[in-house]
């Protein structure tokens, strides 16, 4: 049983061809990294995995995609995203809602707690878990437009963690913001592996090196190489993957 | 090569300055003239000038324009919800179903509706309501007015919805909330100001038209009327008429509307300017 299989996945949008056969299997609370270099399909794997890939109307999908189990294009999508949670690569905390609300809408709507005490406790916890309570506790009624592009992502972070989500997907969630806050969130990342499985995207195969149990090398929509950190990074099979590792392409 | 550019540089900022100190000016102006012709009057007029129905042509009496400012009143209340329910759950129609046939047939209505001349509005709301009621009424200028105003309400909102960034969308999207939650917990806070704005500029709109309202209240000055079935007057068509008399107690009357209206504007725009904060993205 794997918490994410895709098998033979075809993205098309608009008559291009963007995901072209995408076999993969991730396993339970390991962490999977994508990685690739810019344009190669990264995104949109994480997309069709929590099928926000049909917010665009000219996108169509071939091929099975199955979610802790279940097919993820028969279920009911809301249904099937409050097991997924998912960090964008440009932090998009919700701009009206204070640092709390932010974290709380995402419990609440997603029924993991309904009164008020736990509410506190989850918001806490889960800003904990993205190492962000400290910086905010005595502001949790200020506006996100306060913090730091760093901090942000961590509040995206503990908001995606906040819905209790048995999956995370986290698309090149440190590609905007600076080294220190990187780290914090590849900190927080592997502390949660524990509980939750994690499907990242990079195009840093230094951080995938850092972070990553298994990774996929993605290269013009197709998976070139795949397997066990390790394996990949001591004796990659093709040409393209050891250049990428070398920074060469 | 520096030099040049510095004087470009000031040249186009002095031309900038130059253009909006008279559009500024001219606003000023017309701000100006009307106040000082009208305050004056209400100030003589006193409490009656709301209150009292408007005087006989030659009166020495200042009188009041109750009857306009009641209908005027009651039918931006009645039609300024109508306005912005429709328009708003167009806006959302048809930015949420782009491709949907309807949302199509709406969009390419409210353009055309926008440029319609309003005084055509009034003719066919004379034909389609006022001959078969028998008599004209305050439920005529409503429907002429909501007509009017929802291309414009419809515009503002469905541009303020699309200018919301995909991204939010996704956020909402991606911790499991429908379509309706995000419309409603996450788009309309976003645009909220923008929202009330339009409101505002509907209002406005509402408040100060004129010929869509031409042939179907009656201008009924006599008394004060509030049913919506009866006829009506409303305070532009009351500046329009008295205007063009060449009676002086009229035209004064028709300054010191002129100025209420302006008045009501500056407050409304003014405190939505200081009470609405924008939501800093």
């Amino acid at each position: 049983m794997y918490a994410v299989e895709l098998d033979n996945v075809n993205v098309y949008i608009e008559g291009k061809h963007i995901l072209k056969n995408i076999t993969l299997r991730v396993p339970y609370n390991t962490i999977y990294v994508i990685m690739g270099p810019s344009g190669s399909g990264k995104t949109t794997i994480l997309r069709v995995i929590n099928r926000l890939i049909e917010l665009n109307p000219n996108a169509k999908i071939d091929g099975s995609v199955k979610v802790l189990g279940y097919d993820a294009f028969k279920i009911d999508p809301y249904d099937l995203r409050k097991h997924i949670g998912m960090v964008f690569q440009i932090p998009n905390p919700f701009p009206h809602m204070t640092i709390y609300d932010n974290v709380a809408i995402a419990a609440r709507i997603n029924r993991v707690a309904r009164k008020r005490e736990e509410l506190d406790e989850i918001v806490r916890w889960a800003l904990e878990k993205a190492m962000l309570w400290d910086e905010v506790k005595d502001r949790l009624r200020s506006y996100p437009h306060v913090l730091s592009g760093g901090q942000k992502q961590r509040l995206c972070l503990a908001r995606a963690l906040a819905m209790k989500p048995k999956i995370l997907l986290l698309d090149e969630p440190t590609a905007n913001i600076d080294p220190v806050n990187a780290r914090k969130i590849e900190e927080a990342i592997s502390a949660l592996k524990e509980e939750i499985t994690i499907i990242m995207v990079t195009h840093s195969p230094h951080q995938a090196a850092r972070v990553a149990d298994h990774v996929a090398m993605i290269y013009s929509g197709s998976i070139i190489e795949q397997g066990p950190v390790s394996q990949v990074f001591l004796n990659p099979k093709t040409d393209f993957t050891a250049k990428f590792l070398k920074g060469e392409v | 090569m520096y030099d040049q550019r510095k004087i470009k540089d000031k040249l186009f900022f002095v031309f900038v300055l130059s253009v909006s100190i008279i559009a500024v000016t001219l606003m000023l102006h017309m701000i100006f003239v009307t106040l000082s012709n009208g305050i004056p009057v209400i100030l003589r007029a006193g409490l009656g000038f709301f209150t009292s129905i408007p005087p006989t042509p030659l009166s020495k009496n200042i009188g009041g324009i109750a009857p306009a400012l009641a209908g005027s009143f009651i039918m931006t209340l009645t039609s300024l919800p109508v306005s912005i329910s429709l328009a708003f759950f167009s806006a959302v129609l048809t930015t949420e179903f782009p491709r949907n046939p309807l949302s199509i047939i709406i969009d390419v209505v409210a353009k055309s509706l926008a440029s319609i001349p309003t005084i055509v509005v009034s003719m066919v709301i004379y034909l389609i309501v006022v001959v078969p009621m028998g008599k004209f009424s305050a439920l005529a200028g409503v429907l002429a007015l909501t007509i009017i105003s929802l291309p414009y309400s419809y515009t503002y909102i469905s541009t303020y919805l699309r200018s919301i960034p995909a991204t939010y969308r996704e956020a909402a999207y991606s911790i499991a909330m429908g379509r309706w939650r995000t419309i409603i917990s996450v788009f309309v806070p976003i645009i909220r100001r923008g929202l009330l704005i339009t409101v505002l500029m509907t209002s406005a709109r509402i408040l100060g038209e004129t010929a869509a309202i031409l042939f179907v209240t009656g201008r009924y000055r006599l008394g004060v009327s509030v049913s919506l079935l009866d006829p009506t007057d409303a305070v532009p068509l009351l500046i329009f008429d008295y205007m063009l008399t060449p009676y002086k107690n009229f035209q004064e009357i028709s300054w010191a509307a002129a100025s209420l209206l302006l008045l009501s504007y500056l407050i409304i725009f003014t405190t939505t300017k200081f009470l609405v904060k924008e939501v800093k993205l």
